[in-house]
Formats: structure tokens, C-alpha cells, sequence
């Protein structure tokens, strides 16, 4: 039967190829621009390392000025970075499995092989760092625990720094010079990018990855300041690096890993502990506001997901209602047009439900028809907002991957969509009594 | 003509007649909301930075061995491109406008931090960097060389005189507009700066913040080893000028390391890419709605004629004339449009107060609503208007026709 | 009333040329009743057309009530339909989403005539055909007999001095259709001018004269006999039976 609705559906369109056309490139339009707005909504809402949603967290607390809050449009946010004492203070707890203290820097590379000196973006980090994120190892692998307490002089490159400065050979165990000081290379990442950039994302959700991974210590050591965001709110005379350190300027990150709800039970108390003898020590003068975040938390906090990005997709799918309708109005035409068929064929022995069958079948046909051919729209019109971003976007894989799963989602949009749209002018069409259409009119 | 019976026969035979009021509807809600947003982008885009955006472009330098000179390196390369043809100025900076990266502290009118206060991005420069910015002085003047401070370690504290934008002055003075060079204000340890001239207008770090124009640029260089030249060239002169500066500045100093050079507007447009896409996709959103409502209304209007030719052909056998028939159609087309409008109007009110709500945006302004009614009413009548003519050619011998 | 010499009507396709009307003339005094009778595809209802200037012609002339139609713009054309002509379909043709009353109204609306004008006529007219009652009532409520008396009182709702009937029974059944005719003679008594087409020769018999068309002419006629006034009219026709009955 269904073989059969599908003839006539082919034959209802040769006789109609206008109206026909009208309607699939109504759906067509509609799921494009859908297709494209999701498109770019998914790739800033991803969730980076899903099966790692309960394990990693983001420690926060509020450090911040007690006259005024750090975001005056969402006071009861706490600030997202830590002050070097706070972020040490945090790195001691012994719960988590892992953690990680950390801040963005920079400094002229050189050495090497093959190297041009240049000024590289620099992750100063513990150990930890590798294994958590899951960064994937080309050569080598990274630090201990004990390399961190060394300091030791060693060093990860990302792909791209080991290609400039080795020319993509196995680098480990060579030296490279950073602030004039020689590092040695423990290992080489291979391609990473994670998009959004989750583990930065007060920095720049969509920056690049860093091009060098250094143990968190030399920092202090080499007295680097942060090349990422850094605020600061109360009056301190700051006149050496020490001052800095002390300060309650903001600059770092903390992420712990918590395998069981018992420590992150613990972690939790830890957190509420630490603040409480802080404010015992005379700071936090504000009130209590710790929070514990895991990835998808944090993303949503820190914005990660624009307005901008949720308002253009509530448009596309506003704009793809307006095309259903659209195509709802042409059905209903189309088929009370050929209801004196109908009204024949219900003569010859059609039941009510065959006709709704039949009329709804090509309505999906016509859904099937749109939703592919705005698939294909939606694909190169991804692929043009490709080319306007790469303009100024370096990295375009990252920001905007192409994504076949939304042009499946898309189909299936358009499928349910048109079926919806084809409910009421296929019931119509069969509820009238077929002596109607066979009387002369 | 009577638009009773036309209403009431509507009522009647509702379904079609619904759609394309429910199309009207929704098209007058997206369109009018669609252009007020993007209306809006377009002249945050188009916003005056108060530079010679066009023309500059930027380069950052490291020196990084440990005996290279640092200030010797500056001043040598200045002098280098500021001799360099095609090129208006160049000068020293931390950050570059518009880039998105940027400093800003808060400052006070009084010591002590009392008084009025005010945030500002700060740019340290040196005194060609009114000029190669292009940034017009209202008042006042620019900083002397003399004035520059070539500071060799991180020290806290500003230089004791700056130039400023008007919009931060007048944030720290409102009461007087008037006076503003001169006055002197503080930063959070009460040191104190003057300002010595009065920047017309000037765009800082952040594009989305709602301070943009709030800018200082002080006299101050150091203490490295990092730096980045602003370099401002002649109209026409950018690209060929950038490429001999970074071949220029790598040859008269192998030993440190010359960066990636780029232009502001590159920076400009980074920054405003979201705007700019919004501004787009909604232009793009806004005219295929347009369009598809009109095919929509223009195919059920046409089918509309089509089913009802007898009934056509009775009319004008009745003494219906061509012109009768048109404006009975163009008539119920109207209620419909009305009918959509008005429904659409609301539509359009809520949308726009729920989205501004949702997405802290601007509440929508009324001018733009008026505007959309207008455009859509003309729309429906004129999608229905070649369907009518069309009704109004049926032979009134369709009337007598039994097949 | 109505005076046809010569006309003749083509249809042409890609494929074919059909001559609906060769040299057609016929004449029609003020107050007749006149069946025009003839074979399917005769061109009656061709000829029917062209005397209700629903269709143009290709040559000769035709005046109706003194007035020579072949030059008129479609505009006078309408005018002239509206003001002087009524006519009754085989098929009713009643707007089927407007009730009784406005489709009586629908000819008078193009008269351009006041509100109290048009409801004087509308009732009046209803009267006539016994449905006054049913005035709010849509088509899909009304029995074929019922639909068609509708359209004789948008017919004559206007005053017309000529009245076209295509078949005007050929959708009902016997007692309905003598029912319509009653009322056609009716008003032909009131001194309308009838022109009825008809291929059912039991009613042909009831006008006061007969023609034949065959392949587009008149092939023999009767002479014009004035017609014996009847022994009784009813009134008013419908209301021979009780109104709940259901039927015309």
C-alpha cells in the first residue's frame, strides 16, 4: 500500500510541479537556516570530554571586594579565577584523585633545532594537568608529582611548537630555551584543540590551546605574571613579585577530579573549612558563596553559549515555523484541489483512513524532499559561514566543525514537521462524504 | 460592496483564511524584531572609534637575551619607521584598541577614593601616540617627550600627566564640562595624574562594554622585555607598508623576536564578529520570511480564485463587472491581512518584551512596529493582487459550463 | 425583446474549430415563453450565452431590448446582465458559504442599490418562491427543489425584463420540477419575457412557443399563440405544504 501512496504521490507532484516546488523550498529554507544556527549553537555548547562531566570540577569562591560584587549584572556570581594564595591553599587539600593549580603566561622560545625565536603562549601547570584533560601524546608523556615539587626544568610542546622547533621529530629529551633558560622536552602533544576552550574559559572560551606546558612552580621562580585576565580590587602597595603573589589579585585556576560523591561530599566541606579560616584570618569579607562545578556547570556559568547564539536559534526556529505554516496553507490548497479524486476514489471503495493515508504519505514525501534539500542548503551554508569566520578566526575546525549529526537531525526535523504540517489537510480531505465531489459542482 | 457577506462567508470556509493570517502574523513579529536588532548591531558596528582605524596597524617585538637593551631597541625602532615612507607615525603601546585585550583600572575624582569615580582602559605610549592613533585632541594637548617616563621595572602608579577621553573626564567632572584640562584625579593609592588634554572621542579594549569610549593614554614605556608598535601609513599605503616594516625591523635587529603583524581592522572586525553574524543572519532570516510569506499568500490566493471560478462566473452573470470581482477579492484578502496584522501586532510585542527581557537587549521601539504593519498590510494586498486580476478574467460563461 | 440576425460563434482550439452558432437569427416579443429545445452539443447552450452576453460572438448582431450589444464594453455589458437579465442554472449555482438571504442579495449588491431597497426586493422576491422562512438558512440545508427556487428569487429579485433557465429541472425530480415550473409560468405572467432551454419535450410543451437548434441553427419553430390565462394560480406555491415537511 505505502509502495503505492508513494506513485501517487509522484504523480500528484508531476501534475502540480509549482505549488510542489513552492512547498519543498518553503521546508527546504527553513531547515537550512535551523541547520545552520544549530550548527553553530552546538559547536559553542559542547560539552568537551562528556564521560569526564562528573569527575572534574572547578572550585569557587568569593574573594571579591565587599562594596561591590564582580559582575554587577550577576551579583551572586563569585569571581572565576583565584588569587595565587587561595589557588595553593585549595591545591593542598589531599581529596581529590587529581588536581591541578594553573595560569596562562608567555615568553620568547628559542633553541631548538630548527627554532626562529618567537614568542610562544605558555601553560604553567602541575602534572596532573595531562592525565585529566585527556591532552593525547604524540612523543613522551608528561611530569610527576615530584617533577613539580623540583622544580624540574622540563617541558611539553604543543604539535605545532615541536614542528617549528624541531621539525616534527622525536623531540624528548632535547633542550629548548625559554626566558633564556634551558628546558628540557618530556613529551610532544599531538593535535588538540579542545573547542570550547573549557578549562580557560574566563580567558577565552575559543582561544587556541597554549604552545608550551611548563610545571606550575617555575613561575613563581622566574616571577612570571599572567598573560590571561587578572583583577584586582583592593588597594595593596604591590611593589615586588612577592607583594603580587600575597595580594588578592585574582590570576589562577584550580580543577580537581572526584571519583565518588563521598569526596565530593568531602571536597565541598573542605572548600566551606578553607574560607571560613580565611575569613578568620581578616579576609573574604564576603558573605559565604562557594560553589563546586562540574564542566557542563561551568560552561553554563562562564556564558560559554552566548545570548546572541540562543536568540539566533530561537529566530531560525521561529522562521522555520513560518515556513510550516506556509507549507500547511499550500497542502490544504493542493489537496482540497484534488479532493473530487478523492471523493472517486472513496466512491470506488476508499476508506476514510486509506485517503488520510494516502495524503499524508505525500506529505512526507514532500517533508522527506524538503528536509534533504535543506540539508544540502544547510551544509553549504555552513560551509559559508566558514568562510566568512575564517576571515579572523584562525582556527576554524575547532570553532566550527562540520557536524554530520545536525544534517541528520535536520531530516528528521523536516520529516516530523511535514508529517505535523500534513495532518490536518490529509484529515480534511477524507471527511467529507464523496457524494459532495461527485455531484456536478 | 458590502464586506458583511465576504466576512461572513470567511467565517465559513475559515481554514485558508486562518493560515495565511496565522503567516501575517508571525512574519509581522519576526520581521519588526528582526530589524530592530539588527539595526542596533549595525550601529554598534558603525560606531566612530575616534582613530584612524583604517590606516594602523600592529606589531609585537620581545627582546629576550639577556644583555639586549631593551629601551635602546624601542628607541631605535622608532625612529627606524617613523622615517619610513608611506608611514604617518608609529608609536609604543601595550595593547592594541579593539582587540579585545586590554587594562583598565578604576580612578577618582578625590584622594582617598572619594569623589566621583570612574573605570578607563589604559593604553601607556608614548607621545607620537595621539598622532598615530589619529585620535582628534578637543582640548588641551598632548603630553611633551619629556613627559614620557621610560620605566625599567614594573613599577605601580600612572606618570603624573595623561591624556584622557571626554567621556571619562566628564564621568570624573560632570559639573564641569567646561574645564576639564587640567583637573587632576586619583588613582586607588591617591597618587595623582592631570590631564593635559582632552581626547574628542576614542574606543578602548571592549567592544561590548558599555564604556568603550573611556580611555587614557598616559606617557609611559617599559619595562619590556615585550612591546608593540601602533603604526599608522597613508591612506592606500597598508599593505605594501607592512610588509617592508616586518622585513625592516627583523634586519635592522636580528636578535629578538619580531611577532605576527596585524591590522586593526582585522582586530575591529574579530571583535564584532558576533555582532556582525547576528546582523546577517537575521538581514538574511528577514527577507526569506518576506519572501516565502509573499509566495505563500500570493499560491493560497491563487488557489483561493481557482476553486471558486463558478462561483465567479455566477457573479459576473449576475452583473458582477471585472472590477467588481477584483475588489471583492482584494477585499477578503484585506480582512485577512488585518485580521493577521492585528494579531501580529501583539505577536510582536510580546516577542520583543520577552526577548529583551531573556536577553537583556533593548525593548522594541514602536517606530519599527508601525513601520512593519505598513510593509506587511502592503505586502498581503500585493500578493493577492495578480490572483484577483486573474479572478476577475473567468468568463462569465463558466457560470452555464456542467463539467 | 431580443433579436438575433446572423450570428455565428467559433471555438477554436490547436486542433480543432467547432462552430457552435452558424448564422443564427431568432427574434423574441416582449412577454413570451420560449423553450429552446435540440440534441446535446446543439449549441443551445451556446446560444444561451451569447442572449445573456456571457460570451462574445464572432459575426453578425444582436439587440437586446433595442439595444445593439456586439460594440458594448464588457463593463456595459455586466450592466446590462444586472439590470435587465436573470437568469436560472441547471445547477443552482448558490454561493454555498453565504446563507439564503445574502445570495439573493448578491446581483442587487452590483446594482449599487440602498439597504432598505435591497431587503424590500429580498423579501419579496423570497415570498414569491415560499422560502421567505429559510432566510437565514445556508445551501447545504436546503433541498435541490429548495436551492433552485432560491435561485429563480435572486433571479427575479432584481425586476429583469428577461429571464434565462439552462435546464432549470434538470436536477430535480418530477414533483420539484413541476413545482419550478409552476413558478416560471408565474412570473412569466407577470409579464417577464422567459427563455427556457430545455432537452425534456413534456416541458417544452408548457412554453408558449418551441424552437429547435441542430448543429448551431434553428431548424423549425412554431408561430407565437398568446397564451389562455389559467384557471387558478396558487398564491403562493410553496405553501401548499406544511413547512416541516422536509422537500420542495
Amino acid at each position: 500500500m505505502f509502495a503505492y501512496y508513494l506513485r501517487l504521490s509522484l504523480q500528484s507532484f508531476r501534475r502540480n510541479p509549482g505549488l510542489t516546488a513552492l512547498m519543498v523550498m518553503a521546508i527546504a529554507l527553513g531547515i537550512s537556516v535551523c541547520m545552520v544556527t544549530l550548527t553553530s549553537y552546538r559547536a559553542a555548547a559542547r560539552i568537551p570530554l562528556p564521560e569526564k562531566n562528573d569527575l572534574l570540577y572547578v572550585p569557587n569562591i568569593d574573594s571579591w571586594d565587599p562594596d561591590n560584587a564582580y559582575d554587577k549584572d550577576k551579583p551572586g556570581n563569585a569571581p572565576d579565577l583565584q588569587t595565587y594564595r587561595d589557588a595553593r591553599g585549595l591545591y593542598a587539600s589531599t581529596i581529590p584523585d587529581r588536581k591541578v593549580i594553573m595560569f596562562k603566561a608567555g615568553g620568547v622560545l628559542s633553541g631548538g633545532t630548527h627554532m626562529v625565536p618567537e614568542y610562544v603562549s605558555a601553560r604553567m601547570t602541575t602534572g596532573d594537568f595531562f592525565a585529566m584533560f585527556e591532552t593525547p601524546f604524540l612523543y613522551g608523556g608528561g611530569w610527576n608529582a615530584k617533577a613539580d615539587e623540583g622544580p624540574e626544568p622540563v617541558m611539553v610542546l604543543s604539535k605545532e611548537t615541536n614542528e617549528k622547533a624541531f621539525g616534527g621529530a622525536n623531540s624528548v629529551g632535547k633542550t629548548v630555551l625559554w626566558h633564556e633558560r634551558e628546558f628540557r622536552v618530556v613529551g610532544v602533544l599531538n593535535d588538540w584543540e579542545p573547542a570550547p576552550k573549557f578549562y580557560d574559559v574566563s580567558n577565552g572560551s575559543f582561544d587556541d590551546a597554549e604552545q608550551i606546558y611548563v610545571p606550575f612552580s617555575w613561575g613563581q621562580i622566574m616571577e612570571l605574571g599572567s598573560d590571561g585576565n587578572t583583577n584586582c580590587w583592593k588597594t595593596e602597595d604591590i611593589q615586588s613579585y612577592q607583594d603580587f603573589l600575597n595580594s588578592e589579585c585574582i590570576w589562577m585556576e584550580t580543577w580537581v577530579e572526584l571519583r565518588t560523591s563521598a569526596k565530593v561530599a568531602a571536597f565541598r566541606k573542605f572548600l566551606d573549612d578553607y574560607v571560613v579560616e580565611q575569613k578568620s584570618k581578616g579576609r573574604f569579607p564576603r558573605p559565604l558563596n562557594n560553589h563546586l562545578y562540574n564542566i557542563e556547570g561551568w560552561m553554563e556559568r562562564n556564558q560559554v553559549v552566548g545570548t546572541d547564539n540562543k536568540a539566533m536559534l530561537i529566530m531560525a526556529f521561529a522562521f522555520l515555523a513560518v515556513c510550516l505554516v506556509n507549507t500547511v496553507g499550500l497542502l490544504l490548497a493542493k489537496f482540497l484541489n484534488a479532493a473530487p479524486v478523492a471523493g472517486v476514489r472513496r466512491a470506488l471503495g476508499a476508506s476514510r483512513r486509506d485517503i488520510f493515508w494516502q495524503h499524508l504519505t505525500e506529505s512526507g514525501v514532500v517533508a522527506v524532499a524538503g528536509g534533504l534539500a535543506g540539508g544540502l542548503l544547510g551544509v553549504a551554508g555552513v560551509w559559508a559561514l566558514r568562510a566568512w569566520y575564517g576571515r579572523f578566526v584562525q582556527d576554524l575546525d575547532r570553532a566550527l566543525p562540520t557536524d554530520y549529526s545536525t544534517f541528520v537531525i535536520a531530516v528528521g526535523i523536516s520529516l516530523a514537521a511535514g508529517l505535523i504540517a500534513g495532518l490536518y489537510p490529509a484529515w480534511r480531505i477524507g471527511r467529507a462524504a464523496p457524494a459532495t465531489y461527485l455531484k456536478v459542482q | 460592496m458590502g464586506l458583511r457577506p465576504i466576512l461572513s462567508a470567511l467565517m465559513r470556509n475559515g481554514a485558508g483564511a486562518i493560515l495565511v493570517a496565522i503567516q501575517i502574523a508571525l512574519t509581522l513579529a519576526i520581521v519588526v524584531n528582526a530589524v530592530f536588532v539588527t539595526e542596533q548591531r549595525v550601529t554598534k558596528i558603525g560606531r566612530d572609534s575616534g582613530m584612524d582605524d583604517q590606516n594602523i596597524f600592529a606589531v609585537p617585538v620581545t627582546s629576550f637575551e639577556k644583555d639586549h637593551d631593551f629601551f635602546a631597541m624601542v628607541r631605535n625602532d622608532l625612529a627606524m619607521l617613523r622615517g619610513m615612507p608611506g608611514i604617518v607615525d608609529a608609536a609604543p603601546t601595550t595593547q592594541i584598541p579593539l582587540s579585545g585585550g586590554g587594562s583598565s583600572t578604576q580612578f577618582y575624582s578625590l584622594p582617598d577614593k572619594k569623589g566621583e569615580k570612574s573605570p578607563v582602559a589604559y593604553y601607556n605610549t608614548d607621545d607620537h601616540g595621539v598622532k598615530t592613533l589619529g585620535v582628534k585632541l578637543a582640548d588641551g594637548k598632548n603630553f611633551t617627550s619629556n613627559d614620557v617616563e621610560y620605566r625599567p621595572k614594573d613599577a605601580q602608579g600612572l606618570p603624573g600627566t595623561a591624556v584622557v577621553t571626554r567621556a571619562f573626564a566628564e564621568a570624573l567632572f560632570p559639573r564641569e564640562k567646561e574645564h576639564l584640562v587640567g583637573k587632576t584625579f586619583y588613582d586607588d593609592q591617591s597618587k595623582p595624574t592631570v590631564i593635559a588634554g582632552v581626547m574628542e572621542q576614542m574606543h578602548g579594549a571592549w567592544v561590548g562594554w558599555d564604556k568603550l569610549d573611556r580611555v587614557m593614554l598616559a606617557p609611559l614605556v617599559g619595562p619590556g622585555p615585550g612591546i608593540r608598535y601602533l603604526i599608522r601609513t597613508e591612506p592606500g599605503r597598508l599593505d605594501a607598508t607592512m610588509s617592508a616594516v616586518e622585513v625592516a625591523l627583523r634586519k635592522r635587529d636580528p636578535n629578538r623576536v619580531v611577532g605576527k603583524l596585524r591590522t586593526m581592522q582585522n582586530f575591529k572586525q574579530s571583535s564584532y564578529s558576533g555582532d556582525s553574524l547576528m546582523a546577517v543572519t537575521l538581514a538574511v532570516v528577514t527577507a526569506l520570511v518576506l519572501i516565502f510569506s509573499a509566495l505563500g499568500i500570493f499560491g493560497l490566493a491563487t488557489f483561493n480564485v481557482n476553486t471558486r471560478t463558478r462561483q465567479i462566473g455566477t457573479r459576473r452573470a449576475v452583473g458582477a463587472r471585472k472590477r467588481d470581482i477584483v475588489s471583492y477579492f482584494m477585499a477578503e484578502n484585506w480582512m485577512v491581512t488585518t485580521l493577521g496584522v492585528v494579531v501580529g501586532c501583539g505577536l510582536a510585542l510580546a516577542v520583543g518584551f520577552w526577548l529583551s527581557n531573556q536577553f537583556q537587549l533593548p525593548r522594541l521601539d514602536l517606530y519599527y512596529l508601525v513601520g512593519g504593519v505598513i510593509g506587511l498590510w502592503a505586502l498581503g494586498q500585493l500578493a493577492a493582487w495578480q490572483p484577483a486580476l486573474r479572478a476577475a478574467k473567468v468568463s462569465p460563461a463558466t457560470a452555464t459550463r456542467n463539467v | 425583446m431580443l433579436s438575433m440576425k446572423n450570428v455565428s460563434k467559433v471555438f477554436r482550439t490547436d486542433l480543432i474549430e467547432t462552430h457552435a452558432l452558424r448564422d443564427f437569427s431568432l427574434d423574441v416579443k416582449a412577454g413570451e415563453f420560449l423553450a429552446v429545445t435540440g440534441p446535446s452539443g446543439s449549441g443551445k447552450t451556446t446560444f444561451l450565452n451569447i442572449a445573456g452576453l456571457l460570451e462574445p460572438y464572432e459575426t453578425g448582431s444582436y439587440k437586446l431590448d433595442n439595444v445593439e450589444v456586439t460594440a458594448l464594453s464588457d463593463d456595459a455589458r455586466s450592466a446590462l446582465r444586472n439590470q435587465k437579465i436573470g437568469f436560472i442554472f441547471q445547477s443552482f449555482n448558490l454561493m454555498p458559504d453565504l446563507n439564503v438571504y445574502d445570495n439573493v442579495d448578491v446581483p442587487l449588491r452590483y446594482r449599487r442599490m440602498k439597504s432598505a431597497e435591497r431587503d424590500k426586493r429580498i423579501t419579496n422576491a423570497l415570498e414569491i418562491v415560499g422560502l421567505a422562512a429559510r432566510m437565514k438558512h445556508h445551501p447545504s440545508q436546503l433541498s435541490g427543489g429548495q436551492q433552485q427556487r432560491v435561485a429563480i428569487a435572486r433571479a427575479i429579485a432584481g425586476d429583469p425584463k428577461l429571464v434565462l433557465a439552462d435546464e432549470p429541472t434538470g436536477n430535480l425530480d418530477s414533483l420539484m420540477a413541476r413545482q419550478v415550473m409552476d413558478l416560471l409560468e408565474r412570473i412569466n405572467e407577470m409579464g417577464t419575457t422567459i427563455i427556457m432551454v430545455t432537452h425534456d419535450p413534456e416541458l417544452a410543451r408548457r412554453a408558449h412557443r418551441n424552437v429547435q437548434v441542430v448543429d448551431g441553427q434553428i431548424s423549425d419553430f412554431k408561430p407565437y399563440e398568446p397564451h389562455a390565462q389559467a384557471a387558478s394560480v396558487p398564491a403562493h406555491i410553496g405553501a401548499v405544504h406544511t413547512p416541516a415537511t422536509a422537500g420542495a
